[in-house]
């Protein structure tokens, strides 16, 4: 097989995860946190990974999300191989191609939800109007529209993390990758910020989310289970 | 990405934790202000004095035997020995005993002790202006009149408030007639004739105080203030000779005094500056310190704005900005504190008491303080940043 063949496959889906390893090396002892994992994820899928702590999910979650790279292996980002990239090129990925919603919201304290929604948009080097401009327009898909001056101390818990979507969907993302995105909210909450997951994939954004909650991972449209290292099981959930 | 962004950005942040900025710019300010400050006044004094030794037009230098001598009474000068070096040496006009003693005076109802001394014409300066009458002339010192010019200070004792010429004074066993008060020198920070606070004229004062009495300290006066040097040394080998060679003498001028405290004025200016250098230095520490807190503190932050894709060049320019506007509000702060302290001394003690203002290299002074200030931050608020900049993105949004 030649390398044109495997990019043309790589082409069509979001994701293409093809014979991932990752190794720690910890002095004394190697530590395999994924022992070869392959599987493609296409553009509009809604993803639930699972696992119990250990077993290799965070570490297969810090590879999709172009924080680290794999060992051996490669991983196709949109067309990308972007297995062996530096980190400012890897940076330049996660600026242009990946949104993070994050367990623990973090967003910048002190901050007003606009400015925290217009941060990657700093980065991507957007003039102050055109970002306020489409951090707003963001904030208000989100249901935010009236609650742009706030501060993220001045927000309840599921608006912050409604703040922390906007801000992963301002650049247009190819992927969106949440992290235990309701672990920090109550039942109630959670469901809401599901259904705005929900509301995202329909409008055809690619979710991928990382959880141990069966209810939370029940709302993806396909399970990827993973053990030890491996994928164990792989299919869809018959939502949507 | 504009530079600029970087800088609202900093400024937020400076603001949002507006005790802590304070606190580390209180090293620079403090350090900032003291260069500054340090070298107005060291170039602001240093410029007096110069001003107003070339006001200057002194015709006198001072002769008293060294001070290794043990036996003062030996190496006494006698008032015959004085009057006949007029004659011997060249480009001597005339020596006189130098100093005074302290009399009794009364004046009106009031009685205090003064300080009477042997002056000529020549000895009051431009820079010794009157207040009442005149000084003394040549004349009066030819006919050794009774006549006195009054100090400031004695006038002050002798509570005089209006012009006393015309009246008289008694000092000890004789009496004189007030012929002239001066005001306060404006030599104030160089050391002179203004230890006498009654003049007479010196022939007046060997004929009543000197005659037979032994006479440690001269003063000399000299045709040509340029030859001073020679003079000088001409004076201490003629003096020698008349002693038979068993005793040597010194002389001194107030050029000498004054260039002198010149060069002390120029190295204490030059050691406090250095110790204001290195309370920056120690204020380039004090950022270091604290941004390095900051990074600490922030490091969730640094890790979301890294995945985010923020990259390494973008999180050290963020941080190092920070730095740099910290350290520029300090050199703000500082700079006009220093410029107000340095031009207040300047202005109400220097000008004030030398009455001379001297060109003070402000541009210079200020460059001076805040490039220092801004190298130390560059060296101090690098590393930092650096730190900032290396975190990896995984441990720091795990940080807790």
């Amino acid at each position: 097989m030649n390398d044109s063949l495997q990019l043309d496959t790589a082409e069509r889906a979001a994701i293409d995860v093809r014979d991932v390893t990752k190794t720690y090396d910890l002095g004394d002892v190697k530590v395999e946190a994924l022992r070869g994992v392959t599987f493609t994820i296409a553009r509009g899928e809604y993803v639930a990974i699972m696992g119990p702590s250990g077993s290799g999910k965070s570490t297969l979650m810090n590879l999709l999300g172009c924080l680290d790279r794999p060992t051996t292996g490669h991983y196709f980002l949109d067309g990308t191989d972007v297995s062996t990239l530096g980190d400012d090129a890897l940076a330049h990925i996660r600026l242009k191609k990946l949104g993070f919603v994050f367990q623990g919201f973090n967003l910048l304290a002190r901050t007003s939800a606009m400015k925290n929604v217009a941060l990657p948009l700093f980065y991507a080097g957007v003039g102050t109007k055109a970002r306020n401009g489409m951090a707003a327009t963001q904030l208000r898909e989100v249901g935010l529209g009236d609650r742009m001056d706030h501060k993220p101390s001045e927000l309840s818990g599921g608006q912050q993390q409604r703040v922390a979507i906007a801000r992963a969907l301002v650049n247009d993302p190819a992927v969106v990758l949440a992290d235990e995105p309701t672990g920090n909210l109550d039942s109630q909450t959670s469901e809401e910020i599901m259904g705005l997951f929900h509301q995202l994939n329909e409008g055809g954004r690619t979710i991928i989310m990382v959880t141990h909650d069966e209810d939370v991972a029940g709302h993806a449209k396909r399970i990827i289970r993973v053990r030890d290292g491996r994928i164990v099981d792989d299919q869809a959930t018959g939502r949507g | 990405m504009r530079i600029s962004q970087y800088w609202t950005e900093a400024l937020s942040v400076l603001a949002a934790n507006r005790t802590r900025t304070l606190l580390t710019a209180i090293g620079l300010i403090i350090g900032v202000m003291a260069v500054i400050s340090i070298q107005v006044l060291g170039v602001g004094m240093s410029g007096a004095i110069t001003g107003v030794l070339s006001a200057l037009n002194d015709r006198t230098f001072f002769v008293l035997p060294n001070q290794q001598q043990t036996d003062f009474t030996r190496a006494a000068i006698k008032l015959s020995d004085l009057q006949r070096a007029k004659n011997e040496v060249p480009n001597v006009v005339d020596a006189i005993p130098a100093g005074g003693q302290t009399l009794r005076a009364r004046y009106g109802h009031r009685t205090r002790r003064v300080t009477l001394g042997a002056q000529a014409d020549e000895l009051y300066s431009a820079t010794t202006p009157l207040r009442y009458g005149r000084k003394l002339t040549p004349d009066d010192i030819q006919q050794a009149r009774h006549v006195a010019v009054l100090s400031d200070k004695a006038a002050e004792k002798l509570a005089i408030t209006s012009d006393p010429t015309g009246t008289s004074i008694r000092v000890g066993e004789h009496r004189y007639t007030i012929v002239g008060v001066l005001n306060k020198s404006t030599e104030g920070i160089i050391p002179g004739p203004q230890s006498v606070e009654v003049g007479i004229p010196y022939t007046t004062y060997e004929r009543e105080y000197a005659r037979g009495r032994l006479i440690v300290f001269a003063r000399v006066l000299m045709a040509d203030p340029a030859l001073v040097t020679k003079t000088e040394a001409d004076m201490q080998a003629w003096l020698s000779k008349v002693k038979g060679g068993r005793v040597e003498y010194q002389t001194f001028d107030r050029k000498t005094i004054a260039k002198g405290i010149d060069g002390v004025f120029g190295v204490v200016t030059f050691i406090v500056a250095l110790i204001g250098a290195i309370s920056l230095l120690v204020a380039g520490i004090g950022i270091l310190n604290i941004m390095l807190v900051s990074v600490a503190e922030r490091t969730r932050e640094i890790g979301l704005r890294k995945a985010i894709g923020a990259t390494r060049f973008q999180v050290l320019l963020q941080f190092f900005i920070e730095a740099l506007a910290l350290s520029a509000f300090g050199c703000l702060v500082g700079m006009v504190l220093g410029i107000a302290i340095g031009a207040a001394v300047n202005d109400l003690l220097i000008v004030k008491l030398s009455g001379i203002v001297a060109p003070i290299p402000w541009l210079r002074s200020i460059v001076i303080a805040t490039g220092f200030a801004t190298i130390v931050t560059v060296v101090f608020g690098t590393y930092p940043a650096w730190r900032a900049a290396t975190l990896d993105p995984i441990e720091a949004l795990r940080y807790e």
